[in-house]
């Protein structure tokens, strides 16, 4: 009796160990991409719960009025996956400064789709009312471009660079200055200390 | 069950288990996606050549020229093979598959950036067609300098006179090469305005009226021949301004822009020459990560070598930054000493304009016609003349710095 029970014992476990090769064999190769669509997990520091949603904080860069550099605005959004919390930063900077620093995006500007592709390439598709701002100079563009690129690369440790996007389409420029044919790295020297 | 063999089977399943494991991400990737190859056709016709590209699967696909490089991007996740074979054509030079970080880069590098193209498109099997077609140009001459140089290092273009520019150029002393042409680049134009003062000035006028009399300083000064991009109120595409450039053999390439901002107070003159994006850059941002955040380490993009390479073989500027830099250094020091506008200095950013040109080039950004103050200065015709004479003395010296033997 003792020893039919210690066979059924080995009987299961072979089977648990062939359910475990099974599974293996068949959902192995995609675990990569798993890893990413789940997205980072919200930090433990930069977290908290207002009236019961689950929110991160994140940093927004603007333009502000005393110098030509982008300054620090805190945030709280609302957490989810990475694409979901990237838009929120984007829908942010369009919103604009609560604290008195100037907007770099025009305010009727919405953002399309924001994703993020597994090699780390944001890409943030807005609508045309992007193009529309009298104050693209070179100054005005580089703000425009950078505070987006910056506040982006700076919250989410995945995303590694920033390609814009306008109606779905590439295009050469928002105002006939900076290259927008490439993804751009953020710039940090463009932020003040 | 024997004991022995109790044992030999639970160690040949975790051999199986440990086996898979192994190999399976391998086989999952050949079973759900064959890595799909492309063959590309490449035909003459008379005024043009046809490229035929097929694939086994359909492909996503976008076109972008840039100076006499046609890059087909394919966005695809399952990898991309190209079956090269080997074909002879007037226009196309060659063709190469290259990877950016987020598309597969068919590289298709012509004779000439003088070039126009049509293309179409069937699915199921994948088969694009392009057809392109050289522009003819009266004055243009038969082979313009390419516009992709292949070895971009900065030192060895001073010394090393461009095949293309001796074969095709008029006849120079010892084969040392000199400048002859400078191109002027008027910023903006036609629909395309740039930005507007509180007054209502519109960029793309005062960029034309200083680069008029730029022409006019530069013709009345020196013995060198001056092409502008535009001459009227017109639209004309960033691509295209470096086409004219290079099409012209240009020896320098002066854009020039009037700045604009957000902030009204924003005010002062300033000189650019191209960013490439990652190189000085990537140097500050470590310095800043260094003097802000300690979790910030694990940020620092990893920059993948192959793309760099890629970045700079697309970019013709880059094999002239040393000298874009030491000719943007030279007009600013003018325009702070003419102007009486604030020193803003010389930076470097990727302006489109800039990344075609191969030449020295720089774009200029005289004071900021978003402030109201700088903008009444900007209508004046007497300060655009003092733009026009201090850019005129900056790459004067620059010329003479460079004509010596």
């Amino acid at each position: 009796m003792k020893r039919k029970k210690k066979k059924l014992t080995t009987l299961f476990i072979l089977l648990g160990v062939l359910a475990v090769v099974v599974l293996v064999f068949f959902f192995g190769g995609r675990r990569e991409k798993i890893k990413h669509q789940a997205g980072p997990a919200v930090s433990a520091t930069g977290s908290g719960q207002v009236q019961g949603v689950k929110t991160k904080r994140v940093t927004i860069f603007f333009l502000s009025e005393s110098d030509n550099l982008l300054h620090p605005e805190e945030r709280e959004i609302r957490a989810g996956t990475l694409n979901e919390e990237a838009r929120a930063v984007v829908e942010e900077i369009i919103k604009g400064s609560r604290s008195g620093l100037l907007n770099t995006v025009p305010e009727t500007t919405r953002p399309r789709q924001v994703f993020v592709t597994s090699d780390g390439t944001a890409y943030v598709d807005l609508s045309r009312q992007i193009l529309e701002a009298s104050y693209y100079g070179s100054s005005g563009e580089m703000a425009a471009v950078y505070s987006i690129v910056n506040s982006l690369t700076y919250n989410f440790k995945s995303i590694k660079r920033v390609s814009l996007l306008v109606e779905g389409n590439e295009r050469e420029t928002l105002g006939g200055h900076i290259d927008l044919s490439r993804p751009f790295n953020p710039d940090y020297s463009l932020v003040a200390r | 069950m024997p004991r022995t063999a109790r044992v030999i089977l639970v160690l040949s399943l975790l051999f199986v288990a440990f086996s898979s494991l192994v190999f399976s991400p391998v086989l999952a990737q050949k079973k759900s996606q064959p890595v799909p190859v492309i063959k590309v056709e490449v035909a003459d016709f008379t005024g043009g050549t046809r490229l035929k590209i097929t694939a086994g699967s359909n492909l996503n696909y976008s076109l972008r020229k840039s100076g006499n490089v046609l890059t087909v991007s394919f966005r695809t996740s399952s990898g991309l093979r190209y079956d090269r074979t080997p074909f002879s054509s007037r226009l196309v030079q060659s063709i190469d598959l290259a990877k950016s970080p987020e598309a597969f880069l068919l590289l298709i590098k012509t004779s000439t950036a003088d070039f126009s193209y049509t293309q179409s498109a069937r699915w199921n099997p994948f088969e694009l067609t392009i057809e392109l077609k050289g522009v003819e140009e009266k004055k243009a001459p038969a082979e313009p300098r390419p516009a992709a140089p292949e070895k971009p290092a900065a030192t060895q273009v001073q010394t090393q006179p461009t095949p293309v520019a001796e074969q095709a150029g008029p006849p120079t002393s010892g084969g040392k090469k000199q400048v002859k042409t400078i191109v002027i680049d008027p910023g903006h134009g036609g629909n395309e305005t740039g930005a507007k003062g509180t007054y209502g000035t519109l960029e793309k006028d005062v960029t034309l009226a200083v680069s008029r009399k730029l022409k006019e300083a530069i013709e009345r000064g020196l013995k060198y021949r001056v092409v502008m991009t535009r001459e009227a109120d017109l639209s004309v595409p960033l691509e295209r301004r470096a086409a004219i450039a290079n099409n012209n053999k240009a020896d320098l390439f002066i854009s020039i822009h009037v700045n604009g901002s957000r902030r009204v107070k924003a005010n002062g003159s300033e000189t650019f020459f191209l960013s490439l994006n990652a190189t000085d850059e990537e140097s500050r941002r470590l310095a800043y990560f260094e003097n802000n955040s300690e979790e910030l380490e694990n940020r620092v993009p990893e920059k993948d070598f192959d793309d760099l390479k890629l970045i700079l073989w697309d970019m013709a500027q880059s094999a002239y930054l040393k000298q874009s830099s030491q000719l943007a250094e030279f007009v600013q020091q003018e325009l702070n000493e003419l102007l009486n506008t604030r020193n803003r200095g010389v930076k470097q950013a990727p302006f489109k304009v800039l990344t075609g040109a191969a030449c020295p080039a720089i774009l200029v950004e005289v004071a900021f016609i978003t402030n109201p103050e700088e903008e009444k200065q900007l209508q004046s015709e007497d300060f655009q003349a003092r733009v026009a004479e201090a850019i005129y003395r900056g790459l004067n010296r620059f010329l003479q710095l460079y004509e010596k033997p």
